[in-house]
C-alpha cells in the first residue's frame, strides 16, 4: 500500500516536472494507438457492416474468425507481424520493422476483431428494415452509411472503447515489433517493462499510474459522447 | 405521367431456386387506388419491393413511370413494420424531405399537415421510440404522405392496430386516400380492408396473379374457384350446372331470390348472436356454411333441413 502512494507521489511529481521525455512517450503511445484505432474503424466497421447485413458463403466461418480474434494474445499477433516484416520476412524490403509504423500495424490486428464484432453486434441491433427505409426515403449509399451509423452510435462508441483500451494497454505486440527503442518506439506500456526490469518499482508504478490516467481521460470522452447520443 | 404508373412485364422472382412470383403482365393505372389482396405468403410484399427497387427481377422488368430502376427516394413507402430512427416524431417525419432538400419552412408545413391529417398533430414532439403500435402505424402513414410522392406504396397500414383502432383508422384512410391524387398501391391480407379501400384489386396467391381490375368487376366475375374461394365467396354448382360464388355476409335463413337447402349441424352461440352452422345440399355434394340467425328466431334442431337464401351472387368464371 505504501508503494502504490509513493508511486502516485511520484507519478504526480513525475507530470509536474515537465520532463519532456515522458511527454513524448505519452505523445507517442497516443499517437501510435491512436492511429491504429483510426484504421482499425476505417477497416472495421464497414466489414462489421457487411458481415451483419449481407449473406455471402464463407460468413459464418468470418464471423468465427472475428469471434476468435477478439481475444488475440498480444504477443502471439507480435511474432506473426514481427515475421512478416523481418528482415528476412516477405515484407522485410519496407524496412518497417522496430519501427513505430511497425507497432501500429501490430495493433491495427489486435483492434480490428474488436471494431468488427462490435460493430456487427450493435448493426444487428438495428430494425432490420432500417437501411430500406433509408433508401426509399431516398438516401444515398454513404448518407444511409452515416444515418446507419448515426442510429448504431452507442454500440460503435463501445467498439472505439474496446479497440483502443486493448491495444493502449497491451506490451507483447509492441515489444516484439517495436522492439522497445528508447528514442523512437517506446511507449508507456514497454517503459513499464523496462523500469520494472531495472528494479525502478517506484517509476514503474508511476508510469502505469499515467497510463491508467491516460486511458481513463480517452475513455472518459467517448463515455461522455456515448450518454449524450444514446436515451 | 401517362396512363401507366406501374407494369410488371414477364416478372419473375426465385429464391432458393423456387420461383415465389410469377406475373407475366400487370398495369397500374395512374391515380388509381390499387389493393394487392392475398393471403400471407403469396408475394405481395414482393411486388412492393420491386416497385420500390429494393429488390430485382431475376427475369423482367417493372417499369415505373415508364423508367426502369427505381432510383433511392423513387416512391414513397411504408412499410409493414414501423421503423424509426432516434429522435422526435417531426424529426422522423421530416427525414424524407430533408433528404429531398426542401426548405425548412416547407418541410415544416408539410410535416404539420401530414400529421394532422393522420391524427397525430399532438405526437410530433413525442420520441418516435415511445409510440404505441397505433400511433406508430399513423406515424409511418403520415411520414409517407409527406413526401407527396406521385406514387405510395403501403404495406399492411393496418396491421398493429386493436380492434376499435383498426375501424377507426380504416375510415380515416379511406378517407385521406379519396383526396390523394396520385398512384397507391396497398397490400392486404384482410377482406374488408381491400374490398372497402380498392379501385382496383389484384388478387395474388402462391406468387400469382388470380384476377385483376376495377374492384367491382373481379367482386362480379371472378374469373375462377380459388379467386372466389381467396375473396371468401361460398362457392357452390347451382341446379342449372352453374357454378356460383356467394360473397360473405349474403346468406340468409328463409326463401329468397336464389334458395337453397341446408342441412342444419348445430346452432352455435357467440356471445348475443346465434350462427346456424351446416351444409347446404348441392349437385356435386355438401358445401359448408355458416350464417348468422336473426334475433328471436326459432333455433332448429340438428339434422333437420331449412330453407336459405342469397342476396346477392356472382358467377364464376366466363
Amino acid at each position: 500500500m505504501r508503494d502504490l502512494v509513493a508511486a502516485l507521489g511520484q507519478a504526480l511529481r513525475l507530470l509536474a516536472s515537465g520532463d519532456p521525455a515522458l511527454y513524448v512517450i505519452m505523445g507517442r503511445t497516443l499517437l501510435v494507438s491512436g492511429a491504429a484505432t483510426v484504421l482499425a474503424l476505417l477497416a472495421g466497421v464497414p466489414l462489421g457492416y457487411l458481415l451483419a447485413r449481407r449473406r455471402f458463403p464463407g460468413r459464418t466461418l468470418l464471423l468465427g474468425l472475428v469471434n476468435t480474434g477478439m481475444g488475440l494474445p498480444p504477443v502471439v499477433v507480435g511474432l506473426f507481424v514481427w515475421l512478416l516484416l523481418a528482415r528476412s520476412g516477405p515484407l522485410g524490403a519496407l524496412d518497417l520493422i522496430y519501427t513505430r509504423q511497425a507497432m501500429v500495424l501490430a495493433q491495427l490486428v489486435i483492434a480490428l476483431p474488436l471494431i468488427v464484432g462490435f460493430t456487427v453486434t450493435s448493426i444487428r441491433a438495428l430494425p432490420e428494415r432500417l437501411p430500406d427505409l433509408l433508401w426509399t426515403l431516398g438516401a444515398g449509399r454513404w448518407r444511409r452509411l452515416w444515418l446507419l451509423a448515426g442510429e448504431a452510435r452507442l454500440g460503435l462508441l463501445a467498439a472505439i472503447m474496446a479497440g483502443f483500451g486493448a491495444i493502449i494497454s497491451e506490451v507483447g505486440a509492441s515489444m516484439t515489433v517495436g522492439g522497445n527503442l528508447e528514442h523512437s518506439t517506446r511507449v508507456l506500456t514497454t517503459a513499464v517493462v523496462t523500469e520494472t526490469s531495472r528494479g525502478n518499482v517506484p517509476l514503474a508504478l508511476a508510469l502505469g499510474l499515467i497510463l491508467l490516467a491516460l486511458a481513463f481521460v480517452v475513455n472518459l470522452v467517448l463515455t461522455f459522447a456515448q450518454t449524450r447520443g444514446g436515451r | 405521367m401517362s396512363d401507366v404508373a406501374i407494369a410488371f412485364e414477364h416478372v419473375r422472382v426465385a429464391r432458393e431456386r423456387r420461383t415465389i412470383l410469377d406475373v407475366p403482365r400487370l398495369e397500374v393505372p395512374t391515380g388509381t387506388t390499387t389493393v394487392l389482396f392475398g393471403p400471407n405468403g403469396a408475394g405481395k410484399t414482393t411486388m412492393l419491393r420491386l416497385i420500390a427497387g429494393l429488390e430485382k427481377p431475376d427475369a423482367g422488368v417493372v417499369r415505373v413511370d415508364g423508367r426502369i430502376g427505381t432510383p433511392a427516394g423513387g416512391v414513397a413507402y411504408a412499410f409493414q413494420e414501423a421503423v424509426f430512427l432516434r429522435g422526435s416524431v417531426r424529426a422522423n417525419l421530416a427525414l424524407g424531405l430533408e433528404l429531398r432538400g426542401l426548405p425548412p419552412a416547407e418541410r415544416t408545413d408539410r410535416v404539420d399537415a401530414s400529421a394532422r391529417d393522420c391524427g397525430i398533430a399532438h405526437l410530433l414532439e413525442r420520441d418516435a421510440h415511445t409510440l404505441s403500435a397505433g400511433e406508430a402505424q399513423r406515424a409511418n402513414l403520415a411520414r409517407t404522405l409527406a413526401l407527396r410522392a406521385p406514387i405510395m406504396l403501403l404495406d399492411e397500414p393496418l396491421a398493429g392496430f386493436d380492434r376499435v383502432g383498426h375501424a377507426r383508422f380504416l375510415e380515416d384512410l379511406a378517407r385521406l386516400l379519396r383526396t390523394i391524387a396520385g398512384t397507391v398501391v396497398l397490400v392486404t391480407h384482410d377482406r374488408e380492408e381491400a374490398f372497402r379501400l380498392a379501385d382496383r384489386i389484384v388478387v395474388v396467391a402462391a406468387g400469382r396473379v388470380r384476377a385483376a381490375g376495377p374492384l367491382r368487376a373481379v367482386l362480379e366475375r371472378p374469373p375462377d374457384r380459388e379467386t372466389a374461394e381467396l375473396l371468401g365467396y361460398t362457392v357452390l354448382l347451382d341446379d342449372d350446372g352453374a357454378l356460383l360464388g356467394i360473397p360473405p355476409g349474403a346468406l340468409r335463413p328463409g326463401p329468397g331470390a336464389r334458395t337453397f337447402r341446408l342441412v342444419v349441424e348445430r346452432v352455435l352461440t357467440v356471445g348475443l348472436e346465434a350462427r346456424l352452422v351446416g351444409d347446404i345440399v348441392t349437385r356435386a355434394g355438401p358445401v359448408p356454411v355458416e350464417l348468422p340467425l336473426p334475433a328471436g328466431a326459432d333455433r332448429p334442431p340438428p339434422g333437420e333441413t331449412v330453407q336459405i337464401a342469397a342476396d346477392a351472387w356472382a358467377t364464376i368464371g366466363d
